[in-house]
């Protein structure tokens, strides 16, 4: 079948992971581009080796693993959640309790082959048992419902400080180190710079490695839950759960295991936060968190694996290239010459009396804050997206990869 | 398809510009570093000196003249409107430094991040100031603080904390910060004495308190300390809402109508209010509408400056009730640095109001100056140099804009335990001034200053 990418006779080759050969060449590259990244070895991606540039992508890696579990729910199955921070919460001090070392706090020491699962378990758990309320309503109504468990949350959190350290006070979570019991010391460690295996790595590196291999596996487990029964009574629930119910698919059932199973991923993506963040608060397992997994999902191309990583890249990256961008208008307006410092300018604040729609010094005058600016920002993508592309950065990309399949002869 | 082609393209060119910029600014960095360090008789030789250059790390750049410093503000969080003069206070004294010759030539530059007093930026933003500053001017909040004290002390890093909370002053729970004016506990008790005295003089009996309070090391430190107090000077406690005070999530409303009741009911004369400025004043709007007229006071963030605004429905009440603490000197002070101050703002920020936090910005700056200039002499610029040259520094004095510290000896020898204490002025505010009276300068109670410190009043747990 060379030469004909797209004729299938198989079903199985119709459902295969990466179906064509381009798609099998494109994913390989990606792969050793991200696992290239902490070498250096690409010209002209060298600073995202510099280890902040490396936790910023370590921290896409964990939203990643947190927005395809909302994907699953909300994408595939069609359940709009706001509740998804609740259930990363959940993970995060189950993670706390099993994990951390034993003292004021709740914390039991047990090693992170224990902990980290065991998140996403007590997460699943919690999701089987709030979701016979959720799942006897839909849309708007399973929306306020979701958001009464960010709320609930809320208060449980703040309520139970031997495992959450209590409001605005916080607790310490396990660090990444592999142990296999509770011996002293780990036999390795992701929170110390030294050699792996020969190669020096600092403690940012091999944290992003390890990240990097659990958000394969878990795209991994989101694309075969797609690809398979599951995934398909999922999507005929999605586009009309009446349908799919005559056909013969348990709604109630499916409408089940799609929350349990976000509800996994949910579980431990908000351990592996709290793990890479060290300290959190109750407080930080709010409505917004909640929508940022949103945004993920809907900036991404609702329903897509590959749109949800893209999602989770732009999300947490743009506010840092936002960020970034300013602070070099700002240094090139304080130099003063030329036509970029004059367009800046205008757009940045610089001095309380100066005006701007960035104020570089939040409070002293007018003008949004960078962060303000990025939540405006994230509200007008996911309106823009919503209207003029629902595929999302998905749908651009498959635009793209389209245009250049029948490259030269686009017409 | 044609125009939206462009559109990629320019989006490409502009990722590529960004990622080009930024490379770039990584290879002088550290280029400046390497002949610096190598080379020490380099071209670019501060003036002044004849010595040997420091030795340097990460964030001084002999090739720019520039000695970077990093800040982990609240500018738009529940402390913003407090955090911003404060940030406004560094960026004067900075520059009044940088004009009179910086460090021996070098000058500061801050590099401001906005937190918004979430712990996860925080930690987020000394990831990516710690390779670049050699110490940071403040880090705000103290879980926050608190979640990056492991990776201070891991990375030999010195931070000033903008945060009261008494376990800074612990060696056990901190190395590389450098903490300032009385910690919440000692501020509480320092308050309780001084209006439990004034109230007897005035009325022949002790008074009856209620203690009310926001959860975590700041609410909890400063309630633990009250409650020390009233058992100390005899006082009944008559109504006890200790870290009950829930500081509303974004989007919703603060119901103050329990503590209303508990206060109201309770007929306390001394109210013991610490919470944030915006509870508060809720808690403080509700009892005066009921016509409750006790005393009123709270650790020093719960005042807003705000409260005696011209258009705010508290200002008659709060300026009647309301009796201040504060860790530095108010704008109006006779100090010799605050008139200082009050200069240098007039030449440099001739718009700006006046403001009572500017001094913190002040007393922040001047920490770490004294332990940058410390370092330099030491010949020792890098990070873990300034951290060592600030844990020798004695007697770091103010001008009276805050009390002399001491980061030398025995915790509880050098323990902050000095309160000023002010009264609301709406007419001076009226006058251009930033409405508040000292009525007690620096003083230190009989409470505080039997205090044994072994530790934070409050531990703040695992």
């Amino acid at each position: 079948m060379r030469g004909r990418p797209l004729l299938f006779t198989k079903y199985t080759a119709d459902q295969a992971l990466l179906p064509t050969g381009t798609k099998k060449v494109m994913a390989a590259i990606f792969v050793a581009l991200l696992v290239s990244i902490p070498f250096d070895l690409i010209p002209g991606l060298g600073f995202l080796a510099a280890n902040d540039w490396l936790k910023t992508l370590t921290r896409v890696f964990i939203f990643a693993i947190g927005a395809l579990g909302l994907n699953i729910l909300t994408g595939l199955a069609g359940q709009v959640s706001l509740g998804h921070a609740f259930f990363m919460g959940i993970g995060a001090y189950a993670a706390a309790v099993l994990g951390a070392a034993p003292g004021a706090l709740w914390g039991l020491g047990l090693p992170i082959w224990i902990w980290l699962p065991a998140a996403g378990l007590v997460a699943a758990l919690v999701g089987v048992i709030v979701a016979p309320t959720a799942v006897r309503v839909r849309g708007l109504y399973l929306g306020i419902v979701t958001l009464a468990l960010v709320v609930i949350g809320g208060w449980l959190f703040r309520n139970t400080e031997s495992a959450t350290g209590g409001s605005q006070a916080g607790r310490n979570f396990p660090p990444f180190e592999l142990r296999l019991w509770q011996e002293e010391k780990p036999f390795l460690s992701f929170a110390e710079d030294g050699p792996w295996f020969g190669i020096d790595l600092s403690a940012e590196a091999k944290t992003y490695f390890f990240l990097l291999v659990l958000v394969a596996v878990f795209t991994l487990v989101a694309k075969n839950i797609q690809r398979t029964r599951v995934g398909r009574a999922f999507q005929a629930i999605r586009d009309r759960d009446v349908a799919a119910e005559i056909m013969g698919v348990d709604e109630f059932r499916y409408k089940m295991l799609a929350f349990a199973i976000s509800s996994f991923f949910a579980g431990v993506a908000g351990a592996l936060l709290a793990s890479f963040v060290g300290r959190m608060i109750p407080e930080s397992w709010d409505l917004a968190l909640s929508v940022q997994l949103i945004a993920i999902v809907l900036i991404g191309g609702a329903g897509t694996v590959s749109g949800t990583l893209m999602g989770a890249g732009f999300v947490v990256i743009v506010p840092r290239f936002v960020q970034e961008l300013t602070d070099l208008l700002k240094e090139t307006i304080e130099e003063g010459e030329g036509v970029l410092a004059r367009i800046g300018d205008v757009f940045i604040a610089t001095s309380g009396s100066d005006g701007g729609i960035i104020n570089t010094l939040p409070g002293s005058g007018p003008g949004l804050s960078v962060f303000q600016l990025n939540l405006v920002l994230f509200g007008l993508l996911i309106i823009a997206f919503l209207i003029f592309e629902p595929l999302g950065l998905y749908g651009i990309w498959l635009r793209i990869r389209n245009y250049w399949k029948g490259w030269p002869f686009t017409y | 398809m044609r125009k939206n082609r462009a559109v990629y393209l320019l989006l490409a060119l502009a990722l590529v510009a960004a990622a080009c910029g930024d490379s770039a600014g990584d290879t002088t960095t550290t280029a400046a570093v390497a002949t610096t360090t190598t080379a020490p008789a380099a071209t670019t030789a501060p003036p002044e000196t004849t010595m040997a250059l420091p030795a340097v790390d990460i964030g001084v750049d002999f090739e720019a003249g520039k000695i970077y410093v990093g800040m982990l503000s609240d500018l738009t969080g529940p402390f913003g409107p407090l955090v911003t003069p404060i940030v406004d206070g560094h960026s004067v004294y900075w520059e009044n430094v940088n004009a009179n010759g910086g460090i021996n030539g070098l000058e500061v530059e801050l590099v401001v991040k906005d937190t918004q007093y979430i712990p996860d930026n925080h930690v987020q933003f000394y990831g990516e100031l710690k390779e670049e500053v050699v110490a940071f001017g403040h880090s705000t909040g103290s879980p926050h603080t608190m979640a990056i004290r492991e990776a201070l002390e891991a990375d030999g890093i010195l931070a000033v904390p903008l945060t009261w909370y008494s376990g800074w002053s612990d060696p056990a729970l901190n190395s590389n910060l450098v903490p300032h004016g009385a910690p919440y506990c000692i501020e509480a008790m320092n308050v309780l004495e001084y209006l439990s005295k004034k109230f007897e003089a005035d009325n022949g009996a002790k008074p009856s308190l209620a203690i009310v309070s926001v959860p975590g090391d700041y609410g909890l430190d400063s309630a633990i300390g009250a409650a020390l107090a009233a058992a100390a000077l005899g006082l009944e406690v008559v109504y006890d809402g200790t870290g009950k005070v829930i500081p509303p999530a974004a989007g919703t409303t603060f119901d103050p109508t329990e503590f209303v009741t508990g206060i109201v009911g309770s007929q306390a004369d001394i109210a013991f209010v610490t919470a944030t400025p915006g509870t508060f004043s809720g808690i403080y709007g509700g009892s005066l509408a009921q016509g409750f007229e006790g005393i009123w006071s709270g650790a020093a963030p719960s005042w807003n400056p705000a409260f005696i605004g011209p258009d705010s429905p508290i200002r008659g009440g709060i300026a009647r009730d309301f009796w201040g603490s504060a860790y530095i000197s108010p704008w109006s002070s006779d100090a010799p640095g605050m008139k200082e101050l009050r200069d240098l703002f007039a030449e440099l920020r001739p718009d700006a109001p006046a403001h009572d936090y500017y001094g913190e910005g002040f007393v922040e700056a001047s920490i770490l100056h004294a332990a940058l200039q410390k370092a330099y002499d030491n010949g020792d610029l890098t990070q873990a140099g300034v951290v060592a040259a600030a844990k020798s520094l004695e007697n770091v004095d103010f001008g009276g804009i805050g009390p002399a510290e001491t980061y030398v000896g025995e915790p509880n020898d050098r323990l902050q335990r000095q309160s000023l204490m002010f009264r609301p002025d709406p007419a001076d505010l009226d006058a251009g001034g930033s409405g508040t009276t000292v009525v007690e300068d620096f003083f230190t109670s009989d409470i505080a200053a039997a205090y044994e410190f072994t530790g934070a009043c409050y531990k703040l747990e695992g």
